[in-house]
């Protein structure tokens, strides 16, 4: 009698933790996954040097496209691609007479790729860059499109849109310290570029 | 009695998916029944109307719509440069009021077979209860530049504060999120074709 009674409460407290594990998995979400283009045959290896364009900056922070150009051209450096100084790109862009980044033409990158002695552009843009306030908590929101063109051809090679979730399970939950804007920027753009290097 | 408990947790959980529910989040969209998508092989995604006070909505929105539409590997998608030049050369000042003619125009400066064209009606965050969410409403279309009409149209809205989010603290969409689910979903009806 006594057994069945323990066997009862062990299957209870065996329940309520399935039911608690289950919440949590409801509680923590999934988010949305990255999906990227990349151009059918593109060899990313044969791409040797970039030069990587002014970002568009589409966010309520005036220099988060230069933080960000700044974040991407170290991450491309320590993955041994060789990246143009940011000055010679601006130098050339006089030079092509382009006013501004939204306006370039393939014919631009065509010509960018010779001056510049670079085998593609990256060309992008900042959509968000800031803290967002959630239900309970804030959290830092980063969210970056870039496209890298060939500039022998002028085409995408490759093409993503990504961004930092929201705060995480244990800063929701628990309070634990999140990411700060300057930590969520460095993993949006590492992640982009674990994609393809 | 403990029937009587076990009827009452039952009844709790079925409740609880009742609440949460689904939002009516079907999308109101048109297509062409006489079109072969296979002949699309490059777009031109035109700069959307912004509808909202958000300055950059309309960019933001047509960035997320170049980049899930060449995600989708069904077309190739123009240089948003070279739409504002094909614009300049054949002298098009607004968006919101293109002709057939000047839809024709375009598809051949740009050799593009349609263009994408659309308004970024609502972006920001909605007050429900004391809980704020973001919510986002986007209209698009697709103009076949060969005859220069309208062959897919979608109207969609995303956004709110989820029943999980509101009540267990779950993961809330971010403003972000919202926007590329919204146009992979609008896209998704374009690739489901």
């Amino acid at each position: 009698m006594m057994n069945t009674k323990r066997k009862g409460k062990h299957g209870q407290s065996y329940l309520s933790f399935l039911l608690l594990c289950l919440l949590m998995l409801f509680t923590s979400a999934c988010s949305s996954g990255m999906k990227q283009y990349v151009r059918p045959g593109a060899d990313f290896r044969a791409i040797k040097a970039v030069a990587v364009l002014p970002l568009e900056n589409f966010s309520s922070d005036k220099y988060a496209n230069g933080k960000l150009r700044s974040k991407i051209i170290i991450e491309l450096l320590s993955r041994g691609i060789d990246v143009i100084e940011p000055g010679e790109v601006v130098t050339a862009l006089r030079y092509l007479k382009v006013r501004s980044i939204d306006s370039i033409r393939t014919e631009d990158i065509r010509a960018m790729g010779k001056m510049l002695n670079v085998n593609a552009v990256i060309k992008g843009s900042v959509e968000a860059f800031g803290i967002s306030k959630g239900i309970t908590v804030s959290y830092p929101e980063v969210s970056i499109h870039l496209t890298l063109i060939e500039t022998a051809t002028g085409n995408t090679v490759w093409s993503v849109w990504h961004t930092t979730g929201g705060a995480s399970f244990w800063t929701r939950h628990f309070g634990a310290e999140g990411r700060t804007l300057d930590n969520a920027s460095a993993d949006v753009v590492r992640e982009a570029f674990d994609a393809i290097y | 009695m403990v029937l009587l408990k076990k009827s009452f947790f039952v009844l709790m959980i079925f409740m609880l998916f009742i609440i949460s529910g689904c939002r009516g989040s079907m999308p109101v969209y048109h297509i062409s029944e006489d079109i072969d998508f296979s002949f699309y092989k490059k777009m031109a995604v035109l700069p959307l109307d912004n509808l909202t006070s958000e300055k950059y909505a309309g960019e933001i929105v047509r960035q997320v719509v170049i980049s899930e539409l060449l995600a989708s590997g069904l077309v190739d998608v123009a240089l948003p440069g070279d739409v504002k030049s094909a614009f300049n050369n054949i002298g098009i000042k607004s968006v919101s009021a293109l002709t057939s003619d000047q839809i024709r125009a375009l598809g051949k400066a740009l050799k593009a077979e349609a263009l994408i064209l659309g308004a970024v009606e609502e972006y920001g965050e909605v007050k429900t209860g004391n809980v704020s969410a973001p919510q986002v409403t986007i209209s698009l279309m697709m103009a076949d530049t060969g005859s220069g009409s309208i062959v897919w149209s979608i109207t969609k809205t995303r956004g709110g504060a989820g029943f999980m989010a509101r009540h267990f603290g779950a993961r809330q969409e971010t403003i972000s999120e919202t926007v590329l689910m919204l146009v992979r979903e609008a896209i998704r009806t374009l690739a489901e074709y």
